[in-house]
């Protein structure tokens, strides 16, 4: 219980009174990490704690069950606010040994955590938008960050096109409230068959286009770039490591557990769009030669497999859809970070990076793509397995060379390491620290496979 | 009475699509806002019902109306007039910087920094110098 008020709550106060003082001072960035420190602590503890026993319900303000609004803490939302929570501490670790140059930063890091993990918390559709656009908020302006004026141009493209998506999701729970009675996620996914095949595929569209756009799927993926190239490293990295998972959460949470025949319905769809990120992120990958802007397409590509996933569905398929975001949420983290250092290691950082990306052992990537690979072959029909296994790998293959185009660019081209001070030698052990997590996940993948598969029985329990 | 408010949600939802993809930020802004808007009409709509107040203690064999979706777009609306500030806020610093509020000019400002970065010979968006002013 406690728990379930700490992950979300700490960060909000210490958000609140640190949004008063100057956060470019250290000490202030100190005590932003101990509240953050706080909340992923908690969340480490809360999911050992529904590993172990099962989901963690509380009702917020002691009222009867159906009543208050529920915060619901289950294997697949823990597992996304551990990593998610973790990506942010992360960020903010880098930005406060390298130096904050904004005196909201740390308080707006607090409020993204706030929101994030009231997200992957939540049992209460509205609640979950509330927390939804408490998070974006914090990020649009997180991505002015540093007041560039191509920054400022970023956020407010990034502003306009997800309060559109936001708009749409705010839709989309009316109409399931319309049509259940109920805002809370449990009763609904009870009530949601009687409501008939004409209403709930509009609203389940309604939800697949608000979710598409934030993890930028493959038609609504226009704004992620110039957001993606215009954000700071630390920035960067939050966006695609831990904001970008509300997109993967909120279309496993809603889809699966919430509307699973919508979503079997659907699946056709889906698995065309999600091919079609996977090329046309790796086409487009290719092409780049800022490492930025390589990442950024590489993150279409990224949300396809997550969507192929989903759209093969079955426990194996949400296990691989939840493992994929897992260690795609990690990858990003460390290459955004890394690229935004100098200096001896780093580049050997980037390069577990890379290998995760393409899926290369003993990096984690591997065992992602292998949950995926399994999946593929789950699904029904040979020649269907086939072609999913074969494009997963040419995806692979295709981001094995943009991955290292940029390695080469950065850290192989006389002149280029060597200019400029290296960077703070905390900050190069950081990356190198999620490195390292990254080849020990790859090396002894067990607890990640056990988490999948738990997240992925939640989904498959409700439906 | 569906009807009616369908037609409006619609309109107003069009104006805000149709603002939203002219060059003026102002303008996009607003339209913006007209969409959000709509939005928290369609949620009253959701959960139309005709009846009493629902203020305790209930009047007896009453219908109550549903004061849920009311409960919910005072949330809406008070997220979306903050969203609302902010974005002015960011149209007024793009303002400032180029004494402009159209889009066209803001990029094409942009599109001449960059080139002239390019011509520096100093295209790194990753991170030049942190210690020195970028």
């Amino acid at each position: 219980m406690i728990l379930i008020t700490l992950t979300i709550g700490v960060t909000w106060v210490f958000g609140a009174a640190l949004a008063m003082m100057d956060g470019r001072r250290r000490s202030v960035g100190i005590l932003a990490l101990l509240g953050l420190g706080t909340s992923l602590v908690s969340a480490i503890l809360l999911g050992i704690r529904v590993l172990q026993e099962g989901k963690v319900v509380m009702i917020a303000g002691d009222w009867p069950l159906g009543l208050g609004i529920a915060l619901r803490a289950d294997a697949l939302g823990v597992t996304f606010a551990v990593v998610s929570c973790g990506v942010v501490f992360a960020s903010l670790l880098y930005e406060v040994i390298l130096g904050v140059r904004s005196r909201t930063f740390p308080a707006l890091v607090l409020f993204l955590n706030t929101g994030l993990m009231g997200i992957f918390l939540t049992g209460d559709m509205f609640n979950f938008y509330v927390f939804f656009e408490i998070a974006m908020t914090a990020s649009y302006v997180l991505t002015g960050y540093r007041e560039q004026d191509y920054q400022v141009r970023a956020a407010f493209i990034f502003a306009i096109v997800n309060l559109l998506g936001s708009v749409i999701f705010l839709i989309a729970v009316a109409g399931l409230y319309r049509i259940t009675g109920t805002l809370d996620m449990m009763i609904a996914a009870e009530r949601i068959g009687e409501a008939g095949p004409n209403p709930t595929i509009v609203i389940a569209t309604a939800i697949f286009v608000a979710f598409g756009l934030k993890i930028g799927l493959f038609p609504f993926h226009f704004w992620l770039p110039a957001v993606y190239v215009g954000s700071h490293a630390p920035v960067a990295a939050i966006l695609s490591g831990a904001v970008a998972n509300i997109g993967g959460y909120g279309l496993l949470r809603f889809g699966g557990y919430i509307m699973p025949d919508q979503l079997a319905f659907g699946a056709p769809v889906l698995l065309a769009l999600g091919s079609a990120s996977i090329i046309y992120g790796a086409h487009q990958a290719v092409a780049r030669h800022s490492p930025v802007e390589v990442m950024a397409y590489s993150a279409i590509g990224q949300a396809g497999y997550i969507l192929i996933a989903l759209a093969i569905g079955g426990p194996i398929g949400y296990a691989g859809a939840v493992i994929y975001a897992v260690v795609n949420s990690l990858n990003k983290g460390l290459i955004f970070l890394a690229t935004g250092l100098r200096g001896w290691m780093v580049g050997a950082a980037f390069a577990v990076g890379a290998f995760s990306i393409a899926g290369v052992p003993p990096a984690a990537g591997f065992i992602s793509k292998l949950a995926l690979f399994r999946a593929a072959i789950a699904w029904n029909g040979i020649a269907g397995s086939v072609a999913m296994v074969a494009l997963i790998f040419v995806g692979g293959a295709i981001s094995f060379v943009y991955s290292f185009q940029i390695y080469q660019s950065i850290y192989l081209k006389p002149g280029r390491m060597e200019a400029g001070k290296p960077s703070p030698l905390a900050a190069r052990i950081l990356v190198v620290a999620l490195a390292a997590l990254l080849v020990a996940l790859g090396l002894y993948p067990e607890p990640l496979l056990y988490i999948g598969a738990q997240a992925a029985e939640v989904l498959v329990e409700g439906s | 009475m569906i009807f009616i408010i369908s037609l409006a949600i619609s309109i107003i939802f069009a104006a805000g699509s149709y603002l939203i993809l002219q060059r003026n930020l102002i303008r996009v802004v607003i339209g913006i806002v007209l969409i959000s808007n709509a939005a928290n009409l369609f949620i009253v709509a959701a959960g139309i019902t005709r009846g009493q107040a629902p203020i305790y203690p209930l009047p007896d064999g009453s219908e109550i109306s549903d004061p849920l979706v009311q409960a919910m777009v005072l949330t809406a609306i008070v997220i979306g007039s903050s969203v609302a500030a902010l974005l002015l806020a960011l149209s007024y610093r793009l303002y400032t910087s180029h004494n402009s509020i159209d889009v066209d000019d803001i990029s094409l400002a942009e599109a001449e920094a960059a080139e002239a970065l390019e011509r520096d010979e100093s295209p790194e968006l990753i991170d030049p110098e942190r210690e020195g002013p970028v």
